[in-house]
């Protein structure tokens, strides 16, 4: 490997190491979620006035957006942690990869969902070809493939490795679909409503909206390390150090 | 030791998968039949009034063949692995993305061709204005063989692992939301009596950036896939 | 700003339906992806301490009957 990398970072590629750090760190970043969340929805539900036009129904936006902006910035950094592990064989950053699959699909399908109970009172209706809900949809989809396809291995780090490419195929493929579905909407003069227009957030309304930004980075860090944890386990399940753990747990 | 020619290896691997294909003329033509019955269908389900069919005749084209499409794609390079003359093909001299390349140029002859020749009488019989017909040839001449490529990488991905039918369609369905927009909004724009070219031009465009890109991401994605 | 009432609050000015049934799947859907790595770890580890108490139970047995 090259020789630009510090040694830090091979130490903690070490799945022994980088299991204990990420079991020293997760709690603190759930505390920090919950902490961040809950300041998050003080400020959205009960400190932030009714919007003047839209009443309280503008209030899903407090975790319609964030969920919108972490199923981008997930899957982002699932085609960093893709290429890495392409490239340098990492193991890590192969488990990394293909645990933030589901945690993007839960994010993509909360912005789905959240998405159009907030268009049945906005636009009168559950679901509408809209340009961003559309693109929505298809990173749903392609977030499935990525899950999909790792899980039809019978192989786990080959499985993981096709997965790591259709990844990064992906990442290619979001802006194009997001171009060629804002030309397909403008060519039939679909219902694009803007609601949230560029300048009208007022402070109060803008504040709980980053606040929440921030919980769902740390719910992401949380999670992710969770899973990566216990992919590890698995993964190296012959090795003494899981065995070790898994006397320890073991005794009552 | 001398090795053939690229030219002659890459006439040999074409030469050898057309007449593969011709030994077994009954699975050129389910595709082919596959579209014709999917068309049938939507008179019957929609009703025979002419302006409605009209109206849907475009997309419905397109929609049948990306579908009758993926129904060959499956087997592109089953019938390869399992007699293993794709592993003799990876460890030959020749560039391995080249002769992956006319493998998808043999199979996009094989399954897309006979669909485009039969894609005007299936418009036809969903009442698509004459006129618009060149129109929809172009954008399927342009769409088809993207997504022969397109639809290559995946399978090619998929190439080691246990399911692959409905998990296809599930990859493809991301790539392919460009291709059927463009290639629907250009036989829409001509059916409006709008500019039909940009469409078509992007299309080109990305069947350029195709040609040259999927063949060398196939042939990563069969080391990947096929790599025990 | 308005004072709080919690009628208000609940009601969400007549879009109760629509908003905290949105909270509600974010939280049960975030929920559900915090806790599902801790049953597979759980799983996992059980199936391992049985692999390894299997293979001990076999060391063991051949032992004795070693000269």
């Amino acid at each position: 490997m090259a020789n630009w990398i510090p040694l830090w970072v091979h130490k903690l590629s070490s799945p022994p190491n980088f299991y204990r750090f990420a079991g020293v760190l997760r709690p603190w970043a759930l505390g920090l979620a919950l902490l961040f969340g809950a300041i998050a929805l003080y400020g959205g539900l009960v400190l932030a006035p009714a919007d003047y036009q839209q009443g309280d129904a503008y209030r899903i936006i407090f975790i319609h957006v964030p969920c919108a902006w972490m199923s981008l910035f997930i899957y982002g950094l699932m085609a960093v942690a893709s290429f890495i592990s392409l490239v340098w064989r990492i193991k890590l950053a192969e488990v990394v990869a293909m645990e933030s699959a589901p945690i993007g699909a839960a994010f993509t399908f909360i912005t789905l969902v959240t998405g159009s109970l907030w268009g049945k009172p906005m636009w009168g209706t559950w679901w509408t070809w809209d340009a961003r809900l559309t693109s929505e949809l298809v990173l749903l989809f392609l977030y499935l493939g990525v899950i999909g396809l790792y899980h039809s291995f019978e192989d786990r780090r080959q499985g993981a490795r096709a997965a790591a490419f259709l990844a990064i195929i992906g990442i290619i493929n979001v802006p194009i679909v997001h171009f060629s579905v804002n030309w397909w909407n403008t060519l039939h003069q679909g219902s694009t409503v803007r609601i949230l227009g560029p300048s009208k957030m007022s402070s109060d309304m803008l504040w709980p909206l980053l606040t929440m930004m921030v919980a769902t980075k740390f719910y992401y860090i949380a999670s992710l390390f969770g899973r990566v944890r216990t992919d590890l386990l698995s993964m190296e399940s012959g090795k003494d150090w899981v065995r070790q753990i898994a006397d320890q747990e073991g005794r009552p | 030791m001398s090795h053939a020619t690229l030219a002659s290896a890459c006439a040999a691997v074409l030469r050898r998968d057309l007449t593969l294909a011709w030994r077994r003329r009954g699975d050129i033509a389910m595709p082919v039949l596959y579209a014709l019955i999917v068309i049938t269908l939507f008179p019957f389900a929609l009703g025979p009034e002419d302006a409605l069919l009209q109206r849907i005749a475009g997309g419905a084209v397109l929609v049948t063949m990306l579908l009758a499409m993926l129904l060959a794609l499956d087997a592109m390079f089953r019938g390869d692995i399992e007699d293993g003359s794709l592993e003799q093909l990876m460890m030959s001299p020749q560039p391995l993305a080249l002769m992956l390349g006319m493998k998808i140029l043999a199979h996009w002859v094989t399954t897309a061709l006979p669909l485009i020749v039969i894609a005007p009488l299936l418009a036809g019989m969903l009442h698509l204005p004459t006129a618009v017909m060149p129109v929809l040839v172009y954008a399927l001449l342009l769409a088809t063989p993207l997504l022969s490529l397109l639809g290559a990488v995946l399978v090619a991905l998929t190439a080691g692992s246990r399911r692959s039918g409905m998990l296809l369609a599930l990859m493809l369905l991301p790539l392919c939301v460009p291709v059927v927009i463009f290639a629907a909004g250009a036989v829409a724009a001509a059916q409006q009596g709008l500019p039909w070219l940009a469409p078509i031009a992007w299309l080109g465009a990305a069947l350029v950036m195709a040609l040259v890109l999927a063949p060398l991401a196939c042939a990563a994605a069969l080391r990947i896939a096929l790599d025990a | 700003m308005s004072p709080f009432s919690w009628d208000h609050f609940l009601t969400m000015g007549g879009y109760a339906a629509y908003v905290w049934p949105a909270f509600a799947v974010f939280f049960i859907v975030l929920a559900a992806d915090y806790l599902s790595p801790g049953l597979r770890r759980r799983r996992n580890l059980r199936e391992l301490r049985a692999r390894m108490a299997r293979q001990s139970a076999r060391q063991q047995q051949r032992t004795p009957a070693s000269p």
